[in-house]
């Protein structure tokens, strides 16, 4: 048998989508770009020490905002057990968009995108998702969800310290308490209605 | 200008590789692309060249002096001079070839096609041969080193070493692979030229098998123990199987194997249904099966008018810390989503969205849903063979929340 490498050119590898509570995406202030080059991946760090260049989210929609005219675009809000994800579809993810307007909140819905940092004009950071797809689910995946981000979660504060981003995480979050993230988790796990 | 000039040249350069073109039927062609077509000569001559290698199946002008290499490090496109045994023999299908085989060194095993214009001596199984100058191309991903008019072959007095290695089932790819496996099952054939077709197995997985009709082909018995040796597996619409005809099984009598049902399980999340995914069309030629593009053409076989609708997935599963890509075949799109072929194919022949609206049904049912999968990682895709959605399980929950919370509360 012939080597197995041997056809293997560079591959593209896709990114994860990681799973995150909101009220730690809502942490994850510090974005940068792995390389210098136009399609390089861009990151946002999480404050468990993790890079992250797609979520995967399932919560409830509270709100739909339709906005602009000529370039169209929804802001919705997305609640998990932790707090509320701020998420953008607009004419540039066409698919997403036309979703969105079909959905009637409430609903839970699944939601796959790239979360972004921006800056407001007195200098707060904002972080909100920019969703790729949007599809309305039920409560028992919302429930599964929990679990998996809770898991997710927990993963990442027990393996902080073997984080190729764990020095970053630290200069970049200066007095990060991982304890926080843990009790957030806890306390979602513990919403979920048996 | 001078077009007979060019076509003497290029006439002399094939003479070089024992191809005979007539030097006025090369000026013919020159003349069409410099005249009607104003491609400047030095243009025309590389297309005529191009042309003329690709009708006497050479891959191009040769290069000389090609390096000596083992099998193992051949590449595609590469010109390659080895020392090699044959190790197995078959009978080509079309009249243009005229033997096919395959080559062992210790460092690994290929295929091998004669070209009949090659006019190569036919070689013998069990001898070793050097060959200079023959082309590595690449078939449906598997190498394969074509003798053509250029190729020199001498028969060696000592015998190459070649080296089977065993390869588990779960661990093939396209290529040639020795393994030890059971036969478990034997399918009806569903073409003429088909002797015997199947599958056999090992503790990692299964693989369909296939032994076309030969002077010489024997037949698998179910339920035994095989040692196969140079066997080419192939790949074809994601999956592998083995053509035997060329490979030496030899039957272990005593020997038992625990068939495994081959394939992992992936849990996760499906987070993207690409293009792709639906109902697509495919080549209605026997043996081809490609995708037709919305137009019906046939990347092969060119505009089709007729055509045969399939139902597939391919997606992206995705459990947090890695992304899959999936392929799901129409049976398991049925099972998955409950929407058969026939319902999605009336959804297209009806609806005024066609294809997208089948499309848009497979996403609202799917995407960003949780599924527990088994399949075979095919290398840069997972073949998807049974999947089934993933519902809440309250001994994870409770568990979670011992995890957490024992330390939470010591805090």
């Amino acid at each position: 048998m012939p080597s197995e490498g041997r056809f293997n050119q560079q591959r593209y590898e896709r990114e994860p989508a990681r799973r995150v509570f909101a009220s730690e995406l809502r942490e994850a202030t510090y974005h940068f770009k792995d390389g210098e080059d136009e399609k390089s991946p861009a990151y946002v760090l999480l404050p468990t020490g993790e890079r992250c260049n797609r979520v995967f989210i399932i919560g409830s929609m509270t709100q739909k905002e339709k906005r602009g005219d000529q370039n169209i675009f929804y802001n919705i809000r997305v609640a998990d057990p932790s707090g509320i994800f701020f998420v953008t579809a607009s004419s540039f993810q066409q698919e997403a968009m036309q979703q969105v307007s079909r959905i009637e909140p409430p609903a839970f819905v699944a939601i796959v995108g790239k979360p972004n940092v921006y800056e407001a004009p007195d200098g707060r950071k904002f972080v909100s998702v920019r969703a790729e797809s949007v599809t309305v689910v039920d409560k028992e995946m919302r429930d599964c969800w929990v679990l998996d981000a809770a898991e997710s979660t927990l993963n990442r504060i027990e393996n902080f310290d073997q984080s190729k981003d764990a020095a970053l995480t630290r200069e970049q979050y200066p007095g990060v308490d991982l304890g926080v993230y843990r009790r957030m988790a806890f306390e979602a796990l513990r919403q979920i209605q048996l | 200008m001078d077009l007979s000039e060019a076509s003497e040249r290029i006439s002399q350069k094939f003479k070089s590789q024992s191809v005979e073109v007539d030097a006025a039927a090369i000026e013919k062609k020159l003349r069409i692309l410099v005249e009607q077509f104003g491609v400047n000569l030095a243009e025309a001559e590389k297309t005529v060249i191009e042309n003329i290698a690709k009708e006497h199946g050479l891959e191009s002008i040769p290069r000389q002096n090609a390096e000596q290499r083992e099998i193992g490090s051949l590449l595609p496109g590469e010109w390659a001079t080895i020392e090699a045994k044959v190790v197995g023999l078959s009978k080509p299908f079309s009249p243009t070839i005229s033997q096919t085989g395959i080559l062992a060194d210790a460092t690994g095993a290929i295929q091998f096609t004669a070209w009949a214009r090659a006019n190569a001596p036919l070689l013998q199984e069990g001898q070793s041969y050097r060959i200079e100058s023959a082309v590595v191309d690449d078939y449906r991903g598997v190498p394969k080193l074509n003798f053509h008019a250029g190729t020199t072959i001498t028969l060696l007095d000592e015998n190459v070493a070649a080296i089977p290695q065993m390869t588990r089932v779960a661990d093939l790819r396209p290529g040639v692979a020795s393994m030890r496996v059971k036969m478990v099952q034997e399918w009806e054939a569903r073409h003429d030229r088909i002797f015997q077709t199947g599958l056999v197995g090992d503790e990692s997985g299964t693989i369909k098998f296939t032994i076309w009709k030969d002077d010489d082909a024997t037949a698998l018995e179910t339920g035994t123990v095989y040692n196969i040796f140079y066997a080419a597996v192939s790949e074809f619409q994601g999956r592998l199987s083995i053509t035997l005809n060329e490979a030496k099984c030899f039957p272990d009598e005593e020997g038992e194997i625990e068939v495994g049902t081959g394939g992992a399980t992936y849990q996760g999340a499906i987070i993207t249904i690409g293009p792709g995914s639906g109902v697509i069309k495919r080549c209605p030629v026997e043996g081809c099966n490609r995708v037709l593009s919305r137009m019906n053409y046939c990347p092969v076989h060119e505009m089709q008018s007729g055509f045969r609708y399939d139902l597939r997935i391919k997606g992206v599963l995705d459990d947090g810390e890695k992304a899959h890509n999936i392929l799901m075949q129409r049976e398991v799109v049925e099972a998955a989503t409950g929407l058969t072929l026939e319902e999605a194919v009336e959804t297209v022949e009806s609806s005024p969205m066609g294809l997208d609206d089948v499309l848009y049904r497979l996403k609202d049912t799917m995407m960003g849903r949780y599924f527990t999968c088994t399949g075979n990682d095919l290398g840069e895709t997972v073949l998807i063979k049974g999947c089934a959605p993933v519902t809440f399980d309250p001994d994870r929950h409770a568990e979670l929340l011992n995890r957490l919370g024992g330390e939470a509360d010591a805090e």
